[in-house]
């Protein structure tokens, strides 16, 4: 039986395909996003403090499968726009992940001691100038391993792109099932791949931590 | 490497402070300080802990704002928030107790990173002059390493010599010894020494009163956020005028 659902697997092929691309762009965006408010949850300025904190405490607490309606329906119906299922998907997964991610980079940015600020200040540098050659490269070693756990985080949550009919990785699924009759096996194939996926990831993760390792 | 700072110009002071107030909340730690820094001169500052002298350096800087008073470099104003403090950041060095080397960089990447991106120099060139840097802090062979590979000591070198790689007018010191191992604070001294006999500005807060006798052109005790004695440093040393240096001196003379 498990044989006639493998006959599928260009429609599994074309479905992880997808849910790695949909997954990643939602971890780039968000995650650029999550920067721009991650630097303002460490700025000296109280009111971009305060939007960082109401912008990742809203984002952190409503369901993806909200945002993913939310984005879908919603927009189309408030802008008078029609959105496909991939953009929406996107965003939804965009701005989810950007909610952790502004966590991430905020809690990089802090871990990166006041000396080096003040070291770079006293040499003349300026802010973008300090973010860029001081303490990115020094906050992005802390952030890796938090980040991979967002980019699986958010592979995960892609699945539930399929309510609103784009077809990644687990609605590839759904149709084979529905194609095949088989729904075990169906389900127990994508289920392998999430997971072969994500372990990838996982690994993928903690070698790029051995290779930028720095001793303090 | 030639430093021009001390015959540039002859009369006027490289550093002028006026009725300098610096307070953290109620609490004021420098309480009406004037101080003339000219070209050349090595100022030493000693005083108890907490007295504001790291403070002031900071101050001088615009690390920290003032209350109070007012800090003028080269003749232009210091001031924190203002733009205008990047461009005068360039032309002073700092010195901290703990180094504040970065730690992704190598030590003669951390030498040649502000006269690249601040100064825009080219690579080549910053390179030469870092590495003619290292052999003045006696450090030409450990370019390649990086911080967490270096003794204290060796650490504080690569500092001074990120800081003289930016060629300032003006070399502040703050504590630069007091975190070092007691083996290696006279590799450090030593090259301080040398830059004082090239005839460079420095503004130094310190314990080692040793180098304060040999180095200094000036002394200054601080108590309590004012000054209150600014003597050559031999005088002070041998015949303190006021109680409180008295008291200070005896007190780290001690040990």
């Amino acid at each position: 039986m498990i044989t006639s659902v493998l006959d599928f697997w260009p429609v599994f092929l074309r479905g992880v395909g997808t849910t790695l691309w949909i997954s990643w762009l939602g971890l780039i965006l968000g995650g650029l996003l999550g920067a721009l408010v991650g630097v303002a949850a460490d700025s000296r300025f109280s009111v971009l403090r305060a939007f960082a904190t109401i912008y990742t405490e809203l984002f952190r607490s409503i369901p993806p499968l909200i945002l993913f309606f939310g984005c879908f329906y919603g927009i189309s119906f408030a802008f008078k726009v029609d959105l496909s299922p991939f953009t929406s998907a996107t965003i939804a997964l965009a701005l989810e992940a950007s909610a952790f991610m502004a966590g991430v980079v905020s809690a990089g940015i802090a871990s990166v001691g006041r000396g080096q600020w003040e070291a770079a200040q006293a040499s003349g540098m300026k802010f973008l100038q300090i973010m860029r050659y001081v303490i990115a490269p020094q906050a992005l070693r802390v952030m890796l391993p938090p980040t991979v756990g967002v980019y699986i985080g958010t592979l995960k949550d892609s699945s539930l792109a399929s309510v609103i009919g784009f077809v990644e990785l687990t609605k590839s699924g759904l149709l084979v099932r529905e194609s095949s009759g088989a729904s075990f096996q169906a389900f127990l194939v994508v289920g392998v791949l999430y997971f072969v996926i994500n372990y990838s990831i996982s690994l993928g993760g903690a070698a790029l931590e051995r290779k930028f390792h720095i001793a303090k | 490497m030639q430093n021009d700072a001390g015959n540039r110009s002859g009369a006027s002071p490289v550093l002028r402070i006026t009725g300098l107030v610096k307070e953290f909340g109620n609490r004021t730690v420098i309480n009406g300080v004037d101080l003339d820094v000219m070209p050349g001169e090595v100022v030493v500052i000693i005083g108890p802990s907490g007295t504001g002298k790291s403070t002031m350096l900071r101050c001088v800087n615009g690390l920290e704002d003032i209350n109070g008073g007012t800090i003028a470099f080269e003749g232009e104003l210091v001031r924190a928030k203002s733009r205008e403090i990047v461009n005068l950041r360039r032309r002073i060095g700092m010195i901290f107790q703990n180094f504040n080397l970065y730690p992704h960089l190598t030590a003669l990447q951390n030498v040649m990173l502000a006269p690249m991106k601040v100064l825009k120099q080219p690579r080549k060139k910053v390179e030469e002059q870092s590495r003619e840097l290292f052999r003045k802090v006696r450090l030409e062979h450990r370019c390649d390493a990086y911080p967490n590979q270096l003794s204290g000591g060796e650490q504080q070198r690569v500092a001074i010599a990120r800081t003289l790689a930016m060629e300032p007018h003006l070399m502040l010191f703050d504590e630069p010894t007091s975190a070092l191992d007691p083996e290696t604070v006279g590799d450090v001294l030593r090259v301080m020494e040398d830059l004082a006999s090239e005839g460079r500005t420095m503004l130094v807060v310190t314990h080692e009163i040793g180098f304060a006798r040999h180095v200094g052109s000036r002394m200054i005790f601080m108590d309590g956020g004012k000054i209150i004695e600014d003597r050559p440093p031999k005088d002070m040393i041998a015949d303190p005028a006021n109680p409180r240096t008295k008291q200070f001196l005896s007190s780290i003379l001690q040990h």
